[in-house]
């Protein structure tokens, strides 16, 4: 009885934090084709999203905590929630920077990237890896979520090629400048998103195997 | 089972020991009794003779056993016992056998000793002098003879309850032995005791029923996969809890997943937000409906909420497949804006010059230029209602009835009729036709060869070429239409046979097309039954392929 009504919140708790994922997605996808088009109302949707995200960190946290209290859970539950709780701040942490690059396409007026500057390839890299992190957790994959970290690898790389590219373009053209950062925030931004699916694999490792890069020796 | 057995056995046994143990000491005891009184009587008689006759001297030398003799006086004081000094006895004129023998001549009477276990036997007779002798006897009473039985009582009880136990157990192996082996998916034959049979009719009767219903669930789930099984809609089943129940082929494929879906959560299927949005929706308002493009297509999803009571037991997910109606739907648009707009730019222009003339502003000589180009714009008006008129009929499908058509000497024909549009184009155009009989509508293929010979002439270059050869085949005949004139680029290629379509926006009005040509023989090749097939390089020129078959 007790543990059939457990099953039932971990279930639960499982859900949500799909959902959550699945909004991570949406604000990231959203975030990318608004900066390839140029695309404000994309932009503009971000935020509102963000908002849920936020919302759904604070639920699921309850829901953990709520858990951890009254069901005092051991081995693989408890692995399960703790993941839980650790991989909603870096999903929420997505949302919000997801919302920055957000505020700064909206204050370029609509200004599409120029081609070369190899962000929009940054932006897809980053995508691909939210969404693998995110499958990683819902089919407990850890092939997947090994695959997501070794990827941040090539995310780096882009940011260190996007980063050469606008002290190009800064060099050639020095008016230019506050755009040029203006780029070097977003590619930042999503350079931190792919540190933050990151972590959410590690957490999916964790979870499944118990072992955690950094906590394990 | 075989303790009741057992206490039931051990029951009835001790029972029937206790009864018959009674019933013979009580039957024994009545028997004993009733012979040591005769045997009492008749000692007492002897005795009283014996008095009679000897005196004191007989009792004194009388050796008596468990016999006791008193000799009372008529007064009631005690002249001689046997067992105890005369003198020290009390009176015994106060009792019962005492007084009756007095009175009667003879009596009797028991008396039981203070324990109860012993009770003695009093008999008298009055002698012929007055006194009164008297005999006692004392004998066990039935519950000194109980309380002696008692232990071989038990010793029987005890002995009766092991057997009692070893019957037991037989018997209840006996009768489990074939309940144990009865073999319950063929009830009827076991070979048991006859007690069994009806149970076993009753589980034969049980499992028949079960059968049907199995059965019938079977069958029931079998209707239910083979329809889903074979729907083109994608049909998911979730409980309230958002647990797949029923996911048929056509929804694996639409989200990519396996026949294991079933007892995962929805969400680890599909988690995209529009999806997991309208299930919220059809959660709450009990229907929701989204479009979603997924794998290339655009699909409409319908989500439905099953209630049970005043309780939500499952939703149901349909999706199909809206890319077709989604196109037709842009390319009815398109035809709707397309056809006003051509049809409004001749008119405004008939009307321009009509008003011109109305106001008198057109001067006199310019006046038959004027008119020519009102009645050269109502023409180029009237050609493209007829066009439209053609397609529509084309697109109502109406049955045209069927001759025999010789395509070859059609397309002579055609080329008769163009050579002077060609000639006026600086075009050269060549057709080598063999007889080709086929059934068709003569009019339809008339359309088709007009139409592609006429384009061929208007979209080539000065002195180019067109070539016209219709060749017959074993299973029907080949319209080939070359030209030498500016081509088709390959972007385009794929939607030249749709309605106004132009690759060059701004070519129509000096060719004079109404951009319905190529739709009108798309649509008469597909009543025709014949099929098309476009090669064209831009700058190097077109050719059409219309492949006709004898038996459409």
């Amino acid at each position: 009885m007790m543990r059939s009504r457990f099953d039932e919140q971990l279930a639960l708790l499982n859900r949500e934090i799909i959902e959550m994922g699945a909004l991570c997605e949406e604000v990231i996808s959203l975030a990318s084709s608004a900066l390839s088009e140029g695309d404000m109302k994309l932009a503009a949707q971000i935020e509102p999203l963000d908002r849920i995200i936020d919302q759904k960190e604070r639920d699921i946290e309850t829901l953990c905590i709520r858990l951890l209290l009254q069901q005092q859970p051991v081995a693989r539950d408890l692995r399960q929630i703790s993941a839980a709780l650790k991989m909603i701040t870096d999903m929420e942490r997505i949302g919000d920077q997801a919302d920055d690059i957000a505020d700064i396409i909206m204050s370029l007026n609509g200004r599409t990237v120029e081609e070369h500057s190899h962000i929009n390839e940054m932006a897809t890299a980053t995508m691909k890896m939210v969404t693998d992190s995110v499958d990683a957790y819902v089919k407990r994959d850890i092939a997947l979520a090994q695959a997501v970290i070794d990827y941040d690898d090539v995310v780096d790389e882009c940011f260190i090629c996007v980063k050469k590219n606008l002290i190009k373009m800064i060099a050639a053209n020095p008016d230019d400048g506050e755009y040029a950062l203006a780029l070097l925030m977003i590619a930042k931004y999503f350079e931190r998103i792919g540190d933050h699916a990151t972590n959410i694999a590690e957490w999916v490792v964790y979870a499944v195997t118990g072992i955690h890069k950094e906590i394990t020796p | 089972m075989r303790k009741k057995i057992f206490h039931s056995i051990l029951a009835t046994s001790l029972a029937a020991l206790l009864i018959s143990l009674i019933a013979a000491t009580g039957a024994l005891y009545q028997h004993f009794v009733k012979i040591q009184e005769q045997q009492l009587h008749r000692e007492l008689m002897l005795a009283a003779r014996a008095v009679e006759q000897s005196g004191l001297v007989y009792l004194e030398n009388l050796d008596t056993g468990d016999l006791r003799i008193t000799w009372i006086n008529a007064d009631g004081t005690v002249r001689f016992d046997t067992e105890a000094v005369a003198a020290e006895m009390e009176n015994h004129a106060d009792r019962e056998e005492v007084q009756k023998a007095l009175e009667y001549g003879e009596g009797s009477s028991h008396r039981h000793s203070a324990t109860l276990t012993e009770k003695t036997i009093y008999h008298a007779v009055k002698l012929k002098d007055g006194t009164v002798l008297r005999v006692s006897v004392g004998h066990a009473t039935v519950i000194a003879l109980i309380a002696g039985i008692i232990p071989v009582f038990v010793l029987a009880a005890v002995i009766v309850a092991a057997l009692a136990r070893l019957i037991a157990k037989h018997m209840t192996g006996k009768i489990i032995a074939p309940l144990d082996h009865v073999d319950l998916e063929r009830p009827l034959e076991n070979e048991a005791y006859e007690e069994l049979a009806p149970f076993l009719m009753r589980i034969h009767r049980l499992h028949e029923q079960s059968e049907n219903q199995l059965a019938q669930l079977r069958q029931k789930a079998d209707e239910f996969n083979h329809i889903t099984g074979n729907m083109k809609e994608s049909l998911v089943l979730l409980d309230e809890k958002g647990v797949i129940l029923s996911i048929n082929p056509a929804a694996i494929a639409l989200f990519s997943t396996s026949q294991n879906a079933v007892g995962m959560d929805f969400l680890s299927v599909d988690r995209s937000h529009e999806i997991s949005s309208a299930i919220h929706t059809a959660k709450s308002q009990g229907h929701a409906v989204a479009r979603v493009a997924r794998n290339g297509r655009i699909y409409q999803f319908d989500i439905s909420r099953i209630e049970s009571g005043n309780e939500i037991i499952g939703l149901v997910i349909l999706a199909f497949d809206i890319s077709e109606q989604e196109y037709a739907e842009r390319t009815r648009r398109e035809f709707s804006a397309n056809v006003s707009h051509e049809l409004k730019t001749p008119l405004t222009s008939i009307i321009a010059s009509a008003e011109l003339i109305k106001n008198n502003l057109v001067k006199p000589e310019d006046m038959p230029r004027f008119v020519g180009h009102i009645h050269q714009e109502a023409s180029r008006l009237l050609s493209l209602i007829e066009d439209i008129i053609r397609l529509s009929q084309l697109d109502e499908g109406q049955d045209i009835p069927r001759e025999t058509v010789d395509l070859g000497a059609l397309a002579t024909e055609v080329v008769d009729q163009l050579r002077d549009t060609a000639d006026k184009n600086n075009v050269r155009i060549n057709v080598s036709a063999d007889e080709c009989l086929l059934q068709g509508v003569p009019r339809l293929l008339h359309e088709i060869v007009y139409n592609l010979v006429g384009n061929a002439i208007k979209y080539n270059v000065d002195g180019g070429k067109v070539d016209v050869s219709v060749t017959k085949t074993q299973t029907g005949g080949v319209l080939k239409v070359s030209d030498t004139g500016i081509g088709i680029p390959f972007e385009h290629q794929h939607r030249v046979f749709e309605r106004f379509y132009r690759v060059d926006k701004s070519h129509s009005k000096l060719s004079g097309g109404t951009g319905l040509g190529l739709s009108i023989v798309k649509h008469a090749a597909a009543y025709s039954g014949a099929g098309i097939a476009l090669q064209s390089a831009p700058g190097k020129g077109t050719t059409i392929t219309v492949t006709f078959y004898s038996r459409p």
